[in-house]
């Protein structure tokens, strides 16, 4: 150790150099840096989607779901497999274990979804893969603003698919852009079913013969004179004009022409999902999704140039307008955690003058904070962690510690260079100032790191928002003590002055000051040791008992400044009844004072993203400039606002939330609240009965909200049973029959037409008033095989039933969700009630059982993992004491600080009137190295002082005195570090603000009780050893 | 030894204390309260999220069925002048399209026979729809006629199905539409026989075409007035909902808009007959019911509120 010393303080400007490109290096990462709101939670998941022509949710699970799903068993790295069958759209969520590369699972998905889809019935729809993205990858959302007004609804959303998504999907880091609202164009040929049977023909043969007359072909090349033609021959329709004139049959030379028997017009596609804006009507609207791995500022940054460039080429008065992106948050986030960094630094560095009493150690103290920041980021760089509120929120947290190494360093060199009389070599005085403290000073800060073990455990979500800040502590705190150990004796060698001071008396007052207060008091308490304990145990008494007064929950909701208002239909709405009713729910928000525009999505869209029915819609609510909010509102109360307006609208259940959150939460569970629990077994009425039940028995638990039972029923449908009876006598099959159907009454695609890159559908089916009502399609008629006409009514039977709105599966099981909101009261004592009320209440039937999730689960899992690690991390702390003070008793006492932290942090919780949550968790694991530290710096000063042959007792006080400078000031500046956490307010700081809390509070009692009660049972533990 | 027993109540302690986290804690309940008292909703509100009302009233439910058709030429209103005896055409005064009246000149026929010239008139007043006499040829008495129709009434023969024969009588009106005009007729003729191939049956209604607007062999469809009821209540389809399996319809008293159950009678592709459940002058919701059906089942939700 004492040849490293000598051989860095000789070769100072080597040193100086490496450590300048160091700095050089960190600038260069930092610059490089993906920046995010937060660290992406999303699980590892593949989304397959099929979409179907109008099939029932028992169709989509029997024919799509389930082959699909079995073709998915038993991946490599499965973790289970969820599924959703709805009206037409059957979803598959393949989730992956956490780590698997997601391009290799999506090959696996690939290779499977090909089995599939041969067990898929032909026409029933093709399996296909969801963006490459993540539950924060909905970037950024638009809509379309036509302010000429001259445009219809399907114009402009002819001009979305085919103008704006076109352009966007070309900017690179955006993996699709989905469209929803308005109409997609396409080719209407309506049948009038009483022409088809005066001119004897079948729907099919119309099918058959728009199919037949709509071709281009190619037909090789012929020589001319040398040269080489390609022939071709053109026959695609270009427009209505020409598939009116498509002849169906021609009567002794008469042609029937198709317009004869249908109408052939433009229109709009069927469709699942429609956009709203401000009360006032439709929009057209798309949703930009980043591509997985891309940096999202980066991304919405050339996604609004571009849009910039398409404005230019859209029609005039047609223009996109943003309503969402990420982009604000992103900026929002970074502003907090760099604030709190700065302002940190700020006080820190006063911290440093004021105890430091003069600029040159100051200055050697302070750089180890730039230092080792710029030393995180290129770790940063290297594993590939983003700059988010939680890599850079860990390095606002640890602010204060980077400098506390290096502080008893410069503080220990400064003290030996002043009191020295002798003049010796500066750098023997230094060298000898640098060892008396580096190896508390290095095992301290290597105990730092090592408390953060734990946090690398941590999988799942917990895992992916805490390990960047685990990591970023870690490396700043390896940077700070590279800092500590070979720069900062360096920097006193160039910067420090070698005083003549024979005065050794501390000429800064407030050291002075210090000094007369603290010497009687430690030599009091070390006298009366009793009175230590007694102090020590009574804080300890408080701790325990507020502790059980503290609530829990997993992270406290993260303001992402959005607000997005879910609402839920009747499962049986309408879309133009659902429109209808989102439209006036609108009209009540824009009468919020703070509310500039509302943007909502109803239903679903161009699959990829979104999967809800028509019954729900979510209000994308658009608020004024801060500074224009009615004087002290802030969200919450803007939150109440929209509740209490919202509160007497008939039929319909409101839900807050925020965008990524929902985007999230729906992913891991797929369900958007705090609470989730499933409901498995086979049988839907069944599931259904015993759902509702338990629901019950929720919402009697107090600080249940918003409970909701999944509505997996409620769907009217008009079942039609083909009777086997008449069709025999008839003579007509059952596909027959079904096709009849099929196509009169949902519309069968029967080929393109091209306009230059765009295409559009060819639909044919019935003319809306032979088929809008079960008596108009109890009346088409089936012609059989020997010419006989045939109302539908006679082969089929049809009964009016409530069927499934949706199916939902998990690991090949049907379940449903009870889900809710907890308010009032911690998420973990409502579980825990809720559990045992429903194994008292409800029974249920062979087979079925319940499972808990949302982020409660999170939150179990949290803690399972911890039960193991943290006595692991205690048992190596202990061993790294051990080793270093090679005394069990020494090592004892050193950890007797962690207790005495833990009351501070816990008190500091309660009077705040925080949870207990995984940050606040994180804040006692930080509590735990920096109360180490203290004590550490400490006792190593007494053990040296009995080495040299001081008394015990006197050694007790003459260290705690030698040190209650380093000490104090290594908490305050770790304390005041965390200060500007501790009261941000700006986005994402309800998050850190637990964590700085309990090592704020910790940090208060554990320095007391390290500077009194450690030396007073310092004596005591140490006579104790010799009797061991 | 004391030391080993130090450290383990301390490693237990700590690791206790992080891992512990659930702990019940319960307060005063008051969460839902407020919204309780909000529940029942004012009629302004509903009219906001188109609820609309109207008073039980009496009217008449018609039912009708819409049937395809062909328009013929009444058979009794056809007349065929052929030639009686073989001959050379001398001269044709008439032709196609052209109207004519009883006793017209049509042609002259030099007979083969007598080799005297004989001539043919109309035995009818009506238009001639179709001939065969050139001048010059040979008129044959099996081959070459004036077909003249009197179009100022005709035929449509209707297609009835097996399944809805039961339900067409004589006298039955329909209603066609032609050219945005629409005609009304009776039904005089159900075919007694069925046609063995399209297996329909035919409805004749004679309908009135002075102007000629209905040409024979056109293609027309005709809706069958099965039957107009008086009933005593009718209300719009809109306002029948389905409540816990059963129909209903929003009926006011006071309390608000309640439903009650209702018995459908006759009903049509808009209207029904209600035979009990409701009586006249009440007033009760007339669209937009679904609205109070679903804030119904969610107040059933929501009604839990505080257990303590």
């Amino acid at each position: 150790m004492k040849k490293f010393t000598e051989f860095v303080l000789s070769n100072r400007m080597l040193i100086s150099t490496m450590s300048l490109m160091v700095i050089v290096a960190g600038y260069i990462s930092f610059k490089q840096l993906p920046i995010d709101a937060f660290p992406d939670v999303s699980p590892n998941l593949v989304q397959v989607f099929t979409t179907t022509e109008g099939l029932a949710p028992e169709e989509v699970e029997k024919y799509i779901t389930y082959p699909v799903e079995v073709a998915m068993n038993g991946l490599p790295n499965l973790e289970k497999i969820r599924s959703v069958s709805n009206f037409g759209l059957s979803i598959v969520n393949i989730y992956f274990e956490d780590g698997t590369d997601i391009y290799f699972a999506r090959q696996l998905v690939n290779e499977r979804i090909q089995e599939a889809r041969e067990q898929i019935p032909e026409g029933f729809g093709e399996p296909e893969m969801g963006p490459i993205s993540t539950g924060m990858g909905l970037i950024l959302f638009y809509y379309l603003d036509d302010e000429s007004g001259q445009y219809s609804l399907e114009e402009l959303r002819t001009i979305q698919d085919w103008v704006v998504k076109f352009h966007l999907q070309t900017v690179p880091g955006v993996t699709e852009v989905l469209g929803i609202g308005g109409y997609e164009k396409q080719y209407q040929v309506n049948i009038n079913p009483m022409a088809l049977l005066q001119y004897d023909i079948s729907i099919q043969d119309v099918i058959e013969k728009i199919k037949s007359n709509n071709l281009n072909v190619g037909a090789q090349f012929i020589e001319k004179n040398s040269e080489e033609f390609i022939v071709r021959s053109v026959g695609l329709a270009s427009g209505t004009e020409d598939i009116e004139n498509i002849i169906l049959k021609s009567e002794s030379g008469t042609p029937v022409l198709l317009k004869q028997v249908a109408n052939v017009e433009i229109g709009g596609a069927i469709r699942r999902g429609i956009q709203t804006r401000d009360g006032i009507g439709e929009v057209i609207s798309g949703m930009v999704v980043k591509l997985y791995g891309t940096n999202s500022s980066t991304v919405i940054g050339q996604v609004e140039t571009k849009m910039e460039e398409i404005n230019n080429i859209l029609p005039k008065g047609i223009k996109i307008v943003p309503y969402y992106e990420q982009k604000t948050l992103v900026t929002a986030c970074v502003k907090t955690v760099s604030n709190a960094l700065l302002q940190g630094i700020l006080l820190v560095v006063v911290v440093l003058v004021i105890f430091m009493g003069s600029i040159r150690p100051s200055i050697v103290v302070a750089l180890s904070i730039p230092f080792s920041v710029l030393f995180a980021m290129i770790g940063m760089n290297y594993f590939n962690i983003s700059a988010n509120l939680m890599s850079f929120g860990g390095l606002a947290i640890a602010i204060g510690m980077l400098v506390d190494g290096s502080i008893v360093v410069v503080e220990n060199i400064e003290r030996v260079l002043k009191s020295t009389n002798v003049r010796t070599s500066k750098f023997k005085q230094i060298s000898k100032a640098f060892l008396e403290v580096i190896q508390p000073v290095s095992l301290s800060i290597i105990i730092i790191i090592v408390v953060f073990l734990p946090l690398f455990t941590l999988e799942g979500v917990e895992g992916k928002t805490f390990r960047p800040l685990a990591y970023t502590i870690a490396i700043a705190m390896l940077g700070s003590l590279i800092y500590a150990m070979i720069i900062a004796p360096v920097l006193s060698s160039y910067l420090l002055k070698y005083k003549q001071n024979k005065n050794v008396e501390e000429n800064n007052f407030i050291v002075r000051a210090l000094n007369r207060f603290y010497q009687p008091v430690i030599t009091y308490f070390v006298n009366n040791r009793a009175y230590a304990l007694s102090l020590a145990g009574i804080l300890i008494a408080i701790g325990m008992f507020i502790f059980p007064r503290l609530g829990s929950e997993f992270t406290p909701k993260l303001n992402e400044g959005a607000i997005v208002v879910r609402v839920s239909m009747a499962p049986s709405i309408s879309l133009s009844e659902s429109k209808n009713m989102t439209l006036a729910i609108e009209k009540r928000l824009m009468k919020i004072q703070e509310i500039t525009s509302v943007v909502t999505r109803i239903g679903r869209g161009e699959v990829g993203a979104h999967a809800d029915p028509v019954n729900s819609a979510e209000i994308y609510v658009l608020l004024v400039d801060k500074s224009e909010w009615r004087s002290d509102a802030n969200q919450e109360d803007i939150e109440n606002t929209i509740r209490e307006t919202l509160e007497d609208v008939p039929g319909v259940l409101i839900n807050l939330t925020q965008p990524i959150t929902m985007n999230v939460d729906e992913l891991l569970e797929g369900i958007k609240a705090e609470l989730a629990i499933k409901l498995f077994g086979d049988d839907l009425e069944q599931l259904k009965a015993k759902a509702d039940e338990i629901a019950d028995v929720i919402r009697e638990i107090e600080g249940a909200d918003d409970v909701q039972v999944d509505q997996i029923s409620g769907t009217p449908q008009l079942l039609m049973t083909v009777d086997r009876k008449a069709i025999a006598r008839y003579g007509i099959n059952i596909s027959d029959v079904q096709e009849i159907i099929h196509s009169a009454v949902g519309g069968e695609t029967v080929g393109e037409i091209f306009e230059g890159n765009r295409r559009f559908d060819i639909v044919v089916r019935f003319q809306e008033n032979y088929r809008d009502n079960a008596e108009a399609i109890s009346n088409i008629v089936i012609q059989s095989e020997d010419g006989a006409y045939i109302p539908l009514s006679e082969l089929v039977q049809m009964t009016e039933i409530i069927g499934p709105r949706q199916i939902t599966r998990e690991n090949n099981q049907r379940f449903i969700t009870v889900q809710c909101n907890v308010s009032g009261i911690d998420i973990g004592s409502f579980v825990e009630e809720g559990q045992i009320k429903i194994t008292e209440k409800v029974k249920l039937p062979f087979g079925y059982f319940v499972s808990w999730g949302g982020q409660f689960r999170l939150q179990q899992e949290a803690n399972k993992r911890l039960a193991i690690v943290v006595p692991i991390t205690l048992i190596i702390i202990f061993l790294l004491l051990f080793s270093s003070f090679n005394s069990l008793s020494n090592s004892l006492l050193i950890l007797l600080n962690i207790p005495l932290a833990l009351v501070g942090g816990i008190v500091a919780l309660w009077l705040t009137g925080q949870n207990l949550s995984v940050p606040s968790s994180v804040g006692f694991i930080a509590l735990f190295g920096i109360a180490l530290e203290n004590g550490m710096v400490l006792l190593s000063v007494m053990n040296q002082l009995v080495k040299a042959g001081t008394s015990l007792k006197d050694a007790s006080i003459l260290g705690a005195k030698l040190r209650v400078r380093p000490v104090l000031m290594t908490a305050l500046t770790t304390a005041l570090g965390l200060l500007p956490l501790l009261f941000a307010t700006g986005t994402g700081s309800e998050v850190q603000r637990p964590l700085a809390t309990v090592v704020v509070g910790g940090l208060v009692t554990s320095t007391i009780l390290t500077l009194l009660v450690i030396p007073a049972l310092y004596e005591w533990f140490s006579k104790r050893k010799i009797g061991f | 030894m004391k030391s080993t027993i130090i450290s383990i109540v301390l490693t237990a302690f700590i690791t206790f204390f992080i891992t512990k986290s659930l702990v019940v804690k319960p307060d005063e309940c008051n969460t839902n309260q407020t919204q309780e008292e909000h529940n029942e909703i004012s009629p302004e509100t509903l009219q906001e999220f188109g609820v609309e009302y109207s008073i039980v009233s009496g009217g008449i439910l018609t039912q009708t069925i819409e049937l395809p058709g062909e328009i013929q030429v009444d058979p009794n209103r056809l007349a065929h002048i052929t030639p009686r005896f073989d001959g050379i055409v001398k001269e044709v005064y008439k032709f196609i399209g052209q109207p004519v009246k009883t006793g017209d000149l049509l042609a002259i026929i030099e007979s083969n026979e007598s080799l005297s010239a004989y001539e043919l008139r109309s035995s009818i007043d009506g238009v001639i729809i179709d001939m065969h006499f050139t001048k010059g040829e040979t008129a044959r008495i099996s081959e070459n006629y004036f077909e003249i129709a009197d179009l100022s009434e005709v035929w449509v023969n209707l297609s009835v199905y097996q399944k809805n024969l039961s339900e067409i009588n004589n006298n039955q009106t329909v209603m066609f539409s032609m050219n945005s005009q629409s005609v009304e007729g009776q039904i005089s003729f159900i075919s007694p026989t069925i046609d063995e191939h399209t297996r329909t049956a035919i409805a004749r209604v004679i309908l009135e075409n002075t102007n000629g607007n209905f040409r024979p062999g056109q293609f027309i469809s005709g809706n069958v007035i099965l039957s107009q009821l008086k009933c005593d209540i009718v209300i719009p389809k809109s306002a029948i909902e389905t409540v816990s399996g059963l129909t209903a319809v929003f009926r006011e008293d006071e309390h608000g808009f309640e439903p009650v159950y209702v018995k459908i009678g006759k009903q049509n592709h808009d209207s029904v007959e209600v035979l009990s459940g409701l009586t006249l002058g009440q007033r009760y919701v007339s669209k937009g019911g679904f609205v109070l059906k679903t804030q119904m089942s969610k107040s059933s939700l929501t009604e839990a509120g505080c257990a303590h």
